[in-house]
C-alpha cells in the first residue's frame, strides 16, 4: 500500500515537472497515425519550422520566468527582417547581415527593457505600444525607401541576388535551407541555442536571478540583486534571440514582408512557453520545456495539413489544446481535492 | 448608565485563548483610552465589539440593548465606528462619494443626487470645523485630512461611539491639536471614544479614563486623573520574570560601524558606534524609526544625510550592494515577503545572496555549494532533508536559519536583524538568541531591532530606545528591563 502510494506520487512529479515531453508525445502520436507516410526528413522538418519560433520563445520564456511579458517580438522580427535585408543588399556580407540583426535585436529589446526593468512601466502596455510601433516601422519604411535598397520588391523587402551578391545570397540560403547529415542546420543552431539557454537558466547566477525575480521581486531585492538591471537584461536577450529570428527567417525565405512576417509569433511564443510548463506569474518552469511546447504546435501544424483541412483552422485547433492543457494542469489539482473525487477514489 | 459595557469576554483561536474573561465599560461622552503592549487583546476585542469576530462567551450591551451575535452591519447600524490604523477609503473616489458609498441618495430612475450628497457633506465639515472640499479626490489629501474624513464619516451615520486605532501615528503635532480639538467638541456633545495609542503625553491630555489589558487578560481601570504614566506602564508590563541566563559579558574589538548624524525616511539625527562583537538592540513602538534605520544602513530605505563608515572608511548610502561588499547583511523583518523565495530550493535560497558578489563567475558549481550548506547545515542546526527541499518545506525558525546562512555565506562581519523571531514558535526563538550569541562570540557585530523587550534583554550588550525618529536613551545591559524600556518609548519620560 505505502509503496504503490510513493510510486504514485513520483508519477504524478515526473507529471507536473515535465508534462510538456507528455504533450508533444501525445501530439506526435496523432501526427504519426494521420501521417500517411511518416518519414525521416518529414520528422526532422518539425526542427526546420520550429527554429523561428522556437528561437523568439525561448526569449518570451526567459521574460514570463521574471513574471513579465513581450508582446513586441513578433513585429520586431519583421523590422529586424526588413532592415537586415536591406543591409544585406547593401554590403553583400553575411557576417555583416548577422550581427546587425544581433544588435539591433540588443537595441530593440533594450528599448522595452529600459521602459519595463528600469522606468517600471507595465510590461504589457510598454511592448503593445513597441509592437504597433515595430510593425509599423517596417512597413512604413519598405515604402519609404528607394526601391533597390529592397530587391526591386513592392511592398516586400527581397535580397539581393544579382551580380556580386549571387555568391553571398546563396550560401546564406543554403544554410537556412540546407541540411547537414540529414538534419536542417537551422534545427541544428534551434537545439545549439536551446542548450545554452538550459544551462543559463538552471547552472549560472544569473539564470537563478531570473527565477527569484519571478518568484519573489522584493526577496530578491532585498537579497542585493539589482532587480532593474536583470530585468532589462532579459529583455535585452529576447530581442537578440529575436534578432537571430530575424536571420533565420531571411536565411530561409531570402525575404521579408513586413504585413505578414512574424505576424501573431508573440502569441505562438507565449503559448509555446505556457504548454512548456512555464508559469506566466513568474519563477516556475524548465526553459528546456519551451522548446517542446513550440515543436507541438509545429507538429500540430503537419497534422492539419495531413488532414488536409483548412489552413484557416489551426490557429483554433491550437487555441483548443493551449486551452486543454492549462485546464488539466490547473483543474487537476482542484479536481483531486473535489468532494466526489476523495468519495470514489481515495477510499 | 454606560454606554457600553463588555463583560468576560473570552475568544479563542485555534486552541489558543487570546481573551480571557475580559471587560470594558465606557460612559457616554467620553474618552476611554484602551492600553496594553502589542498582543494585549486590544484589537481582538475591538474586532469582537465590531462584529468581526465572534466571541465564545460573554454580554455586550450598548446603548442598554444586549447584543449576542454581533455582525460588522449590525455594530455599523446601532452606531460603533471603527477608524483603522490603515484608513479605509478609496484613493480614487471623492470625498463626498466615499462618504456615501453604498448609501448614496438617489432619484427614483437610481440615477445620483450629486448636488445634495456634496451640500449635506460640506453642512457636516461646516459643523465640525473641517476644512475639506468634498469634490476633492481622496488620493489628494494629507493623511491627517483622511484621518478626519474617516471620523466624519462615521458621524455623519451618526456613530455613537468610535474606535480610534492609534490615530496620530502619521500625524504631526499641529495636526495633532487641530485633531484633538475636533474630538473634545465632539465629547461635549456626547459621542464617545475608544482610543488606542502608545503615546502617554496623549492619553494623559485627551482621556478622560482607561483600561489596561495584558496578555489578554483586564488588569486594571480607571479615571486617568487618579494616575501616572509610571502606574499605568507597571500595570502594562506587569512583572515579567527576566531569565537572561543565555548572557554572558564578552569582550570587544576596535569600532566597526559608526553611524553619523544619519537622517532618512523615518529616523532622523541618529548616531552610535559599535564595536566588533558587540550585540545593540534598538527598539521602539511601531514606526518609531528603529526598524527605518536598520533599513538606512542596509541601503533600503532613503538615507538624505550623514555618514556611515565600516571599519573607518566611508561607506556609499543607500546602495544593498556596496553595503553588501562593506560586509554587512541584513535579515528583513517580515520573512515572507523578504526573504523567502518560495520557489526556489534550500540551497538557491541561501546561495541568493553570495550569487551577486560573486556574479563575475558565471558558472554555479553545484558540488562545492551543497558541501557548503552541509556545513551551514550543522553550524546553525537547521533541520531539513536534504538540500534540494523545497524552502516552504521548512518551519519558521529553520528558515530563518535559512536566511542567516544566506548572510553569513556573504562573509558579511555586521549582521543587521530586524524583527528576527517574528511567527517563530518558542523554542526556536530560544534557538535564534543562542545563535546570535553565539556569532558575537565568534566576532561577528550585531544589530537587532525587534518589539519585544524580553528579546534585548537576553542578548543585547546595549540598547537604543527609539521615540519619533530619535534616538531618547541608551541603556546598558544591565539597566535593560521592560518598565525602563517602555516609559522611554511611548514618551512617558523625556
Amino acid at each position: 500500500m505505502e509503496k504503490t502510494k510513493k510510486s504514485g506520487s513520483v508519477l504524478g512529479k515526473i507529471w507536473s515537472q515535465y508534462s510538456f515531453i507528455f504533450v508533444f508525445i501525445a501530439i506526435f502520436a496523432v501526427y504519426a497515425l494521420v501521417s500517411s507516410s511518416l518519414t525521416w526528413s518529414g520528422v526532422m522538418n518539425i526542427f526546420r519550422h520550429t527554429a523561428v519560433v522556437g528561437t523568439l520563445a525561448l526569449g518570451m520564456g526567459l521574460i514570463c520566468i521574471t513574471g513579465e511579458i513581450d508582446l513586441s517580438i513578433g513585429s520586431m522580427l519583421a523590422l529586424i527582417g526588413g532592415l537586415s535585408v536591406m543591409v544585406f543588399n547593401v554590403t553583400g556580407s553575411i557576417i555583416a547581415t548577422l550581427l546587425f540583426t544581433l544588435a539591433s535585436g540588443a537595441v530593440f529589446g533594450l528599448v522595452n527593457g529600459f521602459l519595463v526593468g528600469v522606468v517600471e512601466m507595465p510590461a504589457f502596455i510598454v511592448t503593445l505600444s513597441t509592437m504597433l510601433i515595430y510593425r509599423s516601422a517596417s512597413q512604413y519604411i519598405c515604402k519609404l525607401v528607394p526601391k533597390d535598397l529592397i530587391g526591386n520588391g513592392s511592398s516586400v523587402y527581397k535580397m539581393n541576388q544579382g551580380e556580386g551578391f549571387k555568391e553571398a545570397y546563396n550560401s546564406l540560403f543554403g544554410f537556412g535551407n540546407g541540411k547537414f547529415f540529414t538534419v536542417p542546420v537551422v534545427g541544428i543552431l534551434l537545439i545549439i541555442v536551446t542548450i545554452i539557454f538550459v544551462y543559463v537558466s538552471s547552472s549560472t547566477k544569473f539564470g537563478k536571478k531570473v527565477y527569484a525575480i519571478g518568484s519573489n521581486k522584493k526577496a530578491a531585492g532585498m537579497a542585493g540583486i539589482n532587480v532593474q538591471l536583470n530585468k532589462t537584461l532579459v529583455f535585452v536577450i529576447a530581442g537578440v534571440l529575436t534578432g537571430l529570428g530575424a536571420f533565420i527567417w531571411i536565411a530561409m525565405n531570402g525575404s521579408c514582408d513586413p504585413a505578414t512576417t512574424g505576424k501573431s509569433y508573440e502569441m505562438y511564443a507565449i503559448a509555446a512557453v505556457v504548454l512548456g510548463g512555464i508559469s506566466m506569474s513568474g519563477g516556475k518552469g524548465k526553459v528546456v520545456g519551451i522548446i517542446f511546447g513550440a515543436m507541438s504546435y509545429t507538429v500540430i501544424d503537419k497534422i492539419i495539413v495531413a488532414l488536409k483541412m483548412d489552413s484557416l483552422i489551426q490557429d483554433a485547433i491550437k487555441g483548443v489544446i493551449l486551452v486543454i492543457v492549462i485546464l488539466i494542469q490547473v483543474a487537476g489539482p482542484k479536481l483531486k481535492e473535489s468532494r466526489l473525487f476523495v468519495k470514489y477514489f481515495k477510499k | 448608565m454606560s454606554l457600553l459595557e463588555m463583560k468576560g469576554i473570552n475568544k479563542s483561536f485555534s486552541g489558543v485563548q487570546v481573551l480571557r474573561d475580559v471587560s470594558l465599560s465606557v460612559e457616554k461622552g467620553e474618552v476611554h483610552a484602551l492600553l496594553g503592549e502589542n498582543g494585549a487583546g486590544k484589537s481582538t476585542l475591538m474586532n469582537v465589539l465590531t462584529g468581526v469576530y465572534t466571541k465564545d462567551s460573554g454580554s455586550v450591551v450598548f446603548d442598554g440593548v444586549s447584543y449576542d451575535n454581533m455582525t460588522i452591519s449590525l455594530s455599523e447600524k446601532i452606531g460603533i465606528a471603527f477608524v483603522h490604523q490603515e484608513l479605509n477609503l478609496f484613493n480614487d473616489l471623492k470625498v463626498y462619494e466615499n462618504i456615501f458609498l453604498n448609501k448614496e441618495y438617489t432619484t427614483k430612475f437610481g440615477s445620483l443626487k450629486k448636488k445634495q450628497m456634496k451640500a449635506e457633506c460640506k453642512k457636516l465639515f461646516d459643523e465640525l470645523g473641517v476644512d475639506i472640499d468634498p469634490d476633492e479626490l481622496v488620493a489628494n489629501l494629507k493623511t491627517s485630512q483622511k484621518q478626519l474624513l474617516e471620523i466624519s464619516k462615521a458621524l455623519f451615520f451618526d456613530a455613537k461611539l468610535l474606535i480610534l486605532d492609534e490615530p496620530t501615528t502619521s500625524l504631526n503635532n499641529s495636526e495633532i491639536e487641530h485633531l484633538f480639538g475636533i474630538l473634545n467638541r465632539l465629547k461635549e456633545e456626547g459621542t464617545s471614544f475608544i482610543f488606542i495609542s502608545h503615546k502617554m503625553p496623549e492619553i494623559f491630555e485627551l482621556s478622560d479614563s482607561y483600561t489596561v489589558f495584558r496578555n489578554g487578560q483586564y488588569i486594571g481601570s480607571g479615571k486617568i486623573a487618579d494616575t501616572n504614566a509610571e502606574k499605568i506602564t507597571e500595570m502594562m508590563v506587569g512583572h515579567a520574570a527576566n531569565n537572561g541566563e543565555l548572557y554572558k559579558p564578552r569582550k570587544y574589538g576596535d569600532t566597526v560601524l559608526k553611524l553619523d548624524s544619519l537622517t532618512g525616511e523615518g529616523f532622523k539625527d541618529v548616531s552610535l558606534e559599535i564595536k566588533k562583537g558587540q550585540i545593540i538592540g534598538l527598539t521602539g513602538l511601531q514606526g518609531s524609526g528603529s526598524s527605518e534605520l536598520l533599513q538606512g544602513i542596509f541601503g533600503t530605505a532613503k538615507v538624505y544625510s550623514g555618514n556611515i563608515e565600516v571599519n573607518g572608511a566611508g561607506m556609499p548610502l543607500n546602495s544593498i550592494h556596496k553595503a553588501m561588499k562593506s560586509h554587512i547583511g541584513m535579515l528583513p523583518g517580515n520573512r515572507k515577503e523578504n526573504s523567502v523565495v518560495q520557489d526556489m530550493s534550500l540551497l538557491e535560497n541561501m546561495y541568493l545572496a553570495e550569487h551577486t558578489l560573486s556574479a563575475g563567475k558565471f558558472h554555479i558549481n553545484r558540488g562545492a555549494e551543497k558541501k557548503k550548506f552541509e556545513d551551514y547545515r550543522k553550524i546553525l542546526n537547521i533541520k531539513a532533508q536534504s538540500s534540494d527541499d523545497s524552502i516552504l518545506s521548512l518551519s519558521g525558525g529553520n528558515q530563518q536559519k535559512v536566511f542567516i546562512a544566506r548572510w553569513l555565506n556573504t562573509n558579511a562581519e555586521i549582521l543587521i536583524f530586524d524583527n528576527p523571531t517574528q511567527g517563530i514558535d518558542v523554542g526556536a526563538k530560544e534557538e535564534i538568541y543562542a545563535l546570535i550569541l553565539k556569532l558575537a562570540e565568534e566576532g561577528k557585530t550585531i544589530i537587532i531591532n525587534t518589539l519585544e523587550i524580553p528579546e534585548i534583554q537576553k542578548v543585547a550588550d546595549y540598547c537604543a530606545v527609539f521615540y519619533e525618529g530619535s534616538v531618547v536613551k541608551i541603556l546598558k545591559h544591565d539597566e535593560i528591563d521592560e518598565m525602563t524600556v517602555m516609559m522611554y518609548s511611548t514618551g512617558s519620560v523625556v
